[in-house]
């Protein structure tokens, strides 16, 4: 490795890194080929990767290299065209995490750079290999990062250029992986809980679309991961539901601020043109999460694998509650267009929640429901799904709501990632639980 | 609080949403779905929501859930019986072809289901049928099971709803659905005898089909139409025909021929039939059967049966066919939609365009040559082709046509021909004969009248016209009811009078030439001659043969007055020309004969020289019409000459009431001044008077003024004479004949 240091030092900038990009190319062949398990790039090349391709200082004494702007284009075309002439999946897939897994050091800074873009530019020219991959970074990388990323193609397609959305647009045909990734790190990104997190009407409209043309979009990385349990750390969750159920439940919310603040300008109506929008995109949710029992069945994962997490909802429900009680306090008396805006939103709410429930998407009891919804303001809907719905006993060949009550998920933690904080009542379907409850509708 | 209060209040929050913000409205569903999956009201809503926006897919994945979860719900029950109407009927609107479509998303197993089921319902015999027909063509194994049942069924409707034509709509069913589906379905194991029960039920039905009349519905359509001045008949289209319980477009059935044909040939084929292989033609198909014929004599058993039944089949199909083309040829207006395109109607009758020229009168009178020159002069008797040559073969009578008149006339002869054909073979052997008139009978054949038209055709053209006037009383009295039609050429066509030309056609050639001209009488009363005299075309000349034919021909004549007229004038000269020229003295036919002779001028010349002639012998002649009738300028004049010296003095009796005051004629002035007047440059010669000239001067003076009337009259519409000779004349005419 010493050797071909010594062989790029004398080379310009750009030439060096064409060079170490080659020899990149050769060594990582050579180590698919041995078959060595797992494959490991070692340290020497990593660093050779941060010296003269993310030309990060290796010490305070040498003057780190600059690229001008016409090299590293220069760089990120044959870096396009390495990953596109690339046919082995593994080869380009090691190349890649080589190139830009995070090494928790200062080249990841550039690193970052670098890689938003070639992403960036793999979005415009429509460089599939490498979408493939940067779909596979989002899986493994911390979501800070992922949501950094998601971020630089929103600013790049939906802010700094005016009809390039389209252009984003297409990648849910050229990779449906690296589109249902993104989707879950824009839906991470943007909470909501202040402007700058909303969503761009843009970004919800394709998003939108997305869904619509096909509901499976957001459930492509569910299908397509093998679920060993080693979900990295800190990762994106595995699809964008939790993401997508908070946008659609406190959009109206947001909305609203955002029109109140709009309305001093005088100018946008973004709540008119947002409002039907987050109506089709939380049909579209639970029409999904109508899909989950036949896809989870498949894999064996019914009951197992909760892709709405618990305390997701209870930080969302709290939000809620404080949102609702400042909405409140704002509105000065009763309000009507407030009253319905915040109706609006728990009959989302519990319209997300039962649905999930039902199709095993979410994995409590309605007691917990009850717990995480205590503080809400009320709702018919919210009581009835909370309460559960009635049962006779002529009702009683009735399908349970949601999981089996006698799947024994408590003793196979490795597959629940975030386990619910109250295990023992997973079984606890309750049957009969609507009768005791005194809460039911008052409609 | 109860579960359906829940359902209710979730329902009601969808509907209140559906309006404003669908999607939202769907949540709402989905959630109650989860809550209460046994709830009906939910997934009907659900179901209602993509029905109304047309949601193909979505509405029949919403359907089938319902169809499996709630199979007795009256309110799927309906929605499937809906979507089936909408299968069953050939709507095309939007909303249909949706239904259509969301009947396509189910799958097959439960599409069979719910046609079953849907069938099971339906109390309207027809209704049922054509579900059960939709199961029978979507699903072809169904057919081996419901397949003949159904048939059986709706041709039990027939009968319980006793239905007086076989083209109704559970025949129309049966034959154009049903009966395809059976005899084409490998698995089916039919008997002969039901496969011949069904084929002859289709014939039944396509030969009502292609014969159906004009309905009155299809004539008040046309109305407004023919209401307007300028084109009072050309410009009806197409008449609408509705079979009583279809729509219209099911009430179509396009090229039946050809479908009983491809019917005909696969129960041929099942039935296993001599030389069946496949579709034939009909004409192959009685080619076929002649050949069988000859075989017929040899056979036994189930052989012979099997032979017979295929014969009667076959040559029953071909026989009304060609009998059909023919009659459609002949009397198109019987029939639905044939009126616009045909020149008809045209009537077959006997020959007569020769009347005029009697080959025995060729040697003219001496005396008369100088006439004889003049007449003759520049008029030769041009030669025709109108002929049909090749036609009619066999027993060698003609047909003569006017191949411009009638564009399709080898077509309509050749089917003529045909169908006389299939006829004779029919009645060649009994056991062949026995099966037609069982045939018949359960048709119903005797109350056909384009089939009468056919057989009373063929009667006259077989000679016997007895028999054929026994047919044409049964023909007049099924015409009785028939208003009277406008032809599409405008003119006043005279098909209800077919029966009673064909019945003067038939007493005269049977030499019963009184009863002839009563009969033809009776028809020219009823026509309106022409205003004004039909030009001649060459080809009307040219009518007259010089080839000397036996006299036995046919001719189809237009059956309109513009060509009755001259034959019923041909027809009546014929029958007095044979008993005029003999020895007998019968001065009113002889007159008859001179006034009809100008009728077609100068056909008739030699005739009319060879009727002077028999005058000149008499020496005298009485008829005081003639100056009412005869208005021909060369008569006139040979009439005048034959009062002058030269002319033999001849004493005639034309004016009404002279024959008393005329003794001794002496007709010298007269007839100088006649012959100024009419023939120029011949020599006046001075002659004594008579001792009774105070008298026959009076006589001659009235002579010689009628002559002069009668010259002014020359420019005189003939056929307008003609036709007040025969309406005012008729008793006298008629009793003139023995």
């Amino acid at each position: 490795m010493g050797d071909i240091r010594q062989s790029l030092l004398p080379r310009d900038v750009l030439s060096a890194a064409k060079e170490l990009l080659y020899h990149l190319d050769i060594y990582i062949c050579n180590l698919v080929q041995s078959g060595r398990q797992p494959p490991q790039v070692d340290t020497k090349t990593l660093e050779l990767v941060e010296e003269f391709i993310l030309h990060s200082p290796k010490d305070r004494n040498i003057q780190p290299r600059r690229m001008s702007a016409l090299q590293e284009l220069q760089l990120l075309e044959i870096m396009c065209s390495c990953f596109q002439e690339q046919s082995r999946d593994a080869v380009r897939q090691l190349m890649f995490s080589a190139l830009f897994s995070l090494q928790g050091n200062q080249a990841d800074e550039s690193r970052m750079a670098l890689l938003s873009k070639l992403v960036s530019m793999s979005v415009a020219v429509g460089r599939v290999p490498i979408l493939e991959c940067a779909a596979t970074w989002l899986q493994r990388t911390h979501r800070a990062y992922c949501v950094r990323l998601a971020r630089v193609l929103v600013d790049d397609y939906c802010s700094l250029v005016p009809g390039s959305v389209s252009t984003l647009q297409n990648i849910h045909s050229s990779s449906p992986r690296f589109c249902c990734q993104f989707i879950t790190a824009v839906t991470t990104l943007y909470d909501l809980t202040t402007e700058d997190l909303t969503p761009p009407l843009e970004l919800l409209q394709m998003i939108v679309s997305w869904l619509q043309d096909d509901p499976h979009l957001v459930l492509i990385t569910l299908l397509n991961t093998p679920l060993s349990g080693s979900q990295p750390i800190s990762s994106l969750d595995l699809t964008p539901l939790g993401g997508l159920v908070r946008w659609c439940v406190k959009a109206p919310l947001a909305y609203r601020r955002d029109k109140k603040q709009v309305l001093t300008n005088g100018t946008s109506d973004n709540e008119t043109e947002a409002g039907p929008l987050f109506s089709t995109l939380h049909l579209s949710v639970l029409q999904v999460l109508m899909l989950l029992p036949s896809i989870l069945n498949e894999k064996g994962l019914f009951g197992r694998l909760a892709l709405l997490q618990l305390e997701t909802l209870a930080t969302l429900t709290s939000d809620l509650s404080r949102l609702l009680d400042q909405a409140d306090k704002h509105a000065h008396g009763p309000s009507s267009d407030a009253h319905a805006l915040s109706q609006l939103v728990l009959d989302r709410l519990a319209q997300a929640l039962q649905v999930a429930l039902a199709n095993g998407a979410l994995l409590c009891s309605r007691e917990d429901l009850r717990a995480i919804c205590s503080r809400l303001p009320h709702n018919n809907l919210l009581q009835l799904v909370m309460s559960g719905p009635v049962m006779y006993y002529n009702n009683i060949h009735t399908p349970p709501m949601a999981f089996s009550p006698h799947s024994p998920i408590a003793t196979h933690q490795p597959l629940a990632p975030h386990p619910a904080s109250h295990p023992s009542q997973y079984p606890a379907q309750p049957f009969m639980s609507a009768m005791p409850f005194p809460y039911r509708p008052n409609h | 609080m109860s579960a359906q209060k829940d359902c209710e209040f979730l329902v009601k929050r969808a509907r209140e949403l559906v309006s404003d913000d669908p999607c939202a409205a769907k949540a709402w569903l989905i959630t109650a779905r989860t809550l209460y999956p046994a709830d009906f009201n939910i997934q009907y809503e659900m179901y209602t929501i993509e029905r109304n926006a047309e949601r193909t897919a979505s509405a029949g994945r919403l359907l089938y859930d319902m169809f499996i979860t709630f199979p007795d719900q009256p309110i799927v029950w309906r929605e499937i019986s809906v979507i089936t109407g909408a299968l069953r009927s050939d709507c095309q609107d939007k909303h249909a072809l949706f239904l259509r479509g969301v009947f396509e998303t189910l799958p097959g197993r439960v599409q069979c289901e719910m046609l079953l089921k849907a069938t099971e319902q339906c109390f309207n015999t027809l209704e049922k049928a054509e579900m059960l027909l939709l199961l029978l063509k979507r699903f072809p194994e169904s057919v081996v099971q419901h397949g003949v049942n159904l048939g059986e069924t709706l041709l039990e409707a027939e009968v319980s709803e006793s239905l007086d034509t076989p083209v109704n709509c559970f025949r129309k069913l049966f034959v154009c659905e049903v009966l395809p589906l059976i005899i084409n379905n490998v698995d089916m194991r039919l008997p002969a005898s039901l496969l011949q029960k069904y084929i002859l039920k289709a014939a039944e039905f396509y030969i009502g089909y292609v014969a159906r009349g004009p309905s009155s519905d299809g004539q008040m359509q046309g109305a407004p139409e023919v209401g307007s001045l300028k084109s009072p008949s050309g410009s009806r289209g197409p008449q609408r025909y509705v079979i009583d319980g279809l729509s219209e477009k099911s009430s179509m059935v396009t090229e039946p021929w050809e479908r009983l044909l491809d019917i005909l040939s696969v129960v041929g084929a099942r039935c296993e039939w001599q030389g069946e292989k496949g579709q034939r033609s009909y004409v192959d198909m009685l080619q076929r059967v002649k050949e069988l014929c000859r075989y017929l004599p040899s056979l036994e058993g189930e052989m012979r049966s099997r032979y017979c039944s295929q014969m009667v089949i076959c040559s029953v199909l071909v026989l009304f066919r060609s009998a059909f083309l023919y009659a459609s040829a002949v009397q198109p207006a019987l029939f639905q939609g044939l009126n616009a395109l045909s020149s008809g109607p045209w009537i077959l009758l006997e020959d007569l365009s020769l009347v005029y020229s009697d080959v025995e009168v060729e040697r003219a009178p001496v005396k008369h040559g100088h006439k004889k020159r003049k007449l003759a002069d520049g008029r030769e008797k041009t030669m025709s082709s109108d002929d049909e040559e090749g036609l009619g073969k066999g027993r060698g009578r003609h047909i003569l046509v006017n191949k411009t008149e009638m564009p399709g006339w080898s077509e309509t002869l050749e089917s003529f021909r045909t169908a006389r054909e299939s006829w004779d073979l029919l009645h060649s052997h009994e056991i062949l004969e026995t099966e037609f008139k069982k045939i018949c009978a359960s048709w119903k054949t005797d109350n056909w009248l384009w089939f009468r038209i056919f057989l009373t055709d063929m009667i006259i053209y077989q000679g016997q016209y007895r028999k054929a006037l026994s047919s044409l009383h049964q023909m007049a009295a099924m015409q009785q009811p028939q208003p009277g039609q406008q032809s599409p050429s405008g003119q006043a066509s005279l098909e209800g009078s077919r029966a009673l030309i064909q019945q003067a056609s038939c007493h005269y050639a049977l030499g019963e030439y009184r009863m002839a001209c009563e009969k033809l009488l009776d028809v020219v009363s009823g026509l309106v001659p022409p205003n004004h005299e039909p030009v001649k075309t060459p080809e009307d000349q040219g009518k007259v043969k010089n080839k000397s034919r036996k006299g036995s021909d046919l001719r189809l004549l237009p059956c309109t007055s513009k060509a009755i007229l001259p034959f019923c004038l041909q027809l009546m000269f014929a029958c007095f020309k044979l008993r005029v020229f003999t020895d007998n003295r019968d001065d009113l036919s002889l007159g008859h004969v001179v006034v009809l002779l100008q009728h077609d001028w100068p056909q008739g010349e030699s005739l009319f020289l060879k009727a002077l002639e028999k005058i000149i012998q008499q020496a005298s002649f009485q008829y005081e019409n003639f100056f009412n009738y005869v208005t021909n300028i060369d008569m006139l004049e040979e009439f005048a000459y034959l009062r002058t010296p030269e002319g033999g003095r001849i004493q005639l009796e034309l004016l009404p009431n002279q024959g008393m005051l005329i003794k001794n004629p002496s007709p010298a002035l007269g007839g100088v001044e006649l012959n100024t007047l009419l023939l120029q440059g011949v020599q006046t010669i001075d002659r004594h008077h008579t001792v009774t000239r105070g008298i026959t001067k009076g006589v001659k003076e009235d002579f010689r003024l009628a002559m002069e009337r009668q010259v002014s009259r020359c420019g005189e519409n003939l056929l307008g004479v003609l036709h007040r000779f025969c309406l005012n004349e008729k008793i006298m005419i008629i009793q003139s004949l023995p």
